[in-house]
């Protein structure tokens, strides 16, 4: 039998309609456990769709506080929460968004010593960062750990998401192995953002995740978007897995596809 | 081949949908479901669902029956 309530077929009758989706869709989302890296620009929005479609459980990691200058792109925080943590903040919205997803946050930092510790139960990661340093981390981490991983990324009035399956589709290290120096490429803060072209990036990460975590609709794996927000366009560019790729390497057997 | 009855009287569209569409997840192809809607929208919109999704569906009066088809 279904596990889903009738208050849930209430709350998520508009996502049940789709032909593309069922209840067995939604009964995976229930099940499922999602962990987000960053609760900013892009993380506001991919929580609160995640949140908001009925995944049964949301962690998020952030280890800064609520500034003022993040609030125009930033809509998961208010301007009384300039002070607080942003796990914590986003967490507080989260619950009462949708009382049925159990919301863990972590305010912490992510790095090389703790994210396998903080990503290994997740079913699917989504990486919401703003650092190179952060999203090569996240990218290894999943790959060793054989977690797929929606990246993404906004710079100006640019930006990029990818969905990746270790083992079975490129990584992030296999579409762009160079990794940049600290310092060589602006950070958002340096660079400036406008925040509806987070909004877009965030929302088509989000998008992602729920392909990959329902299997409803296939992601977009072996290629990412790159999205220009001054027109609107979007370019999908193939990519493949690289044999040599240091993170792949480290994928588990039991995940790799051949 | 099973066959099921399903009273979504007083359930507003698309929740009746909703309820029939997880109802027809657990049977097989073959399996014929009845279903028992107001009349109006709901007798007018859930039989075109259920047709839009494939199925064989037979309408008399209030009382819609789906045949599953995949």
């Amino acid at each position: 039998m279904s596990p889903l309530s009738d208050s849930d077929l209430e709350r998520y009758s508009r996502q049940l309609v789709l032909p593309e989706w069922s209840g067995a869709a939604q009964a995976r989302l229930k099940e499922a456990s999602v962990m987000v890296v960053g609760a900013g620009a892009l993380g506001s929005p991919v929580l609160q769709y995640l949140t908001g479609a009925g995944v049964g459980r949301v962690g998020v990691v952030d280890e800064d506080t609520v500034e003022l200058s993040n609030l125009p792109r930033q809509p998961l925080h208010f301007t009384p929460d300039v002070g607080a943590n942003k796990a914590e903040s986003a967490a507080a919205k989260l619950g009462l968004m949708n009382t049925e997803t159990i919301v863990e946050p972590y305010p912490a930092r992510l790095g090389r010593m703790n994210a396998e510790a903080m990503l290994m139960n997740a079913d699917v990661v989504v990486d919401c960062s703003d650092s190179f340093t952060t999203r090569y981390t996240v990218n290894d981490t999943c790959c060793a750990l054989g977690t797929p991983l929606v990246e993404g990324g906004v710079l100006g009035f640019e930006g990029l998401v990818m969905a990746i399956k270790p083992g079975e589709s490129a990584c992030y290290r296999c579409a762009f192995p160079v990794e940049p120096e600290e310092g060589t490429v602006p950070s958002c803060r340096e660079a400036g953002v406008l925040g509806p072209v987070a909004g877009i990036v965030g929302s088509m990460q989000a998008l992602e995740a729920l392909k990959l975590l329902t299997g409803a609709v296939p992601p977009l794996l072996d290629k990412f978007v790159q999205v220009d927000a001054r027109t609107l366009e979007h370019t999908i560019v193939s990519t493949s897995r690289r044999p040599d790729c240091e993170a792949c390497a480290r994928v588990p057997a039991a995940t790799q596809s051949h | 081949m099973t066959s099921q009855t399903l009273d979504l009287t007083g359930v507003v569209c698309p929740l009746n949908w909703v309820k029939a569409k997880l109802a027809l997840e657990e049977l097989d192809q073959g399996d014929q479901l009845t279903l028992l809607l107001d009349p109006g929208e709901p007798v007018e919109s859930v039989p075109q669902s259920a047709r839009e999704d494939g199925h064989d569906v037979t309408v008399e009066g209030t009382r819609v029956t789906i045949v599953k088809q995949r």
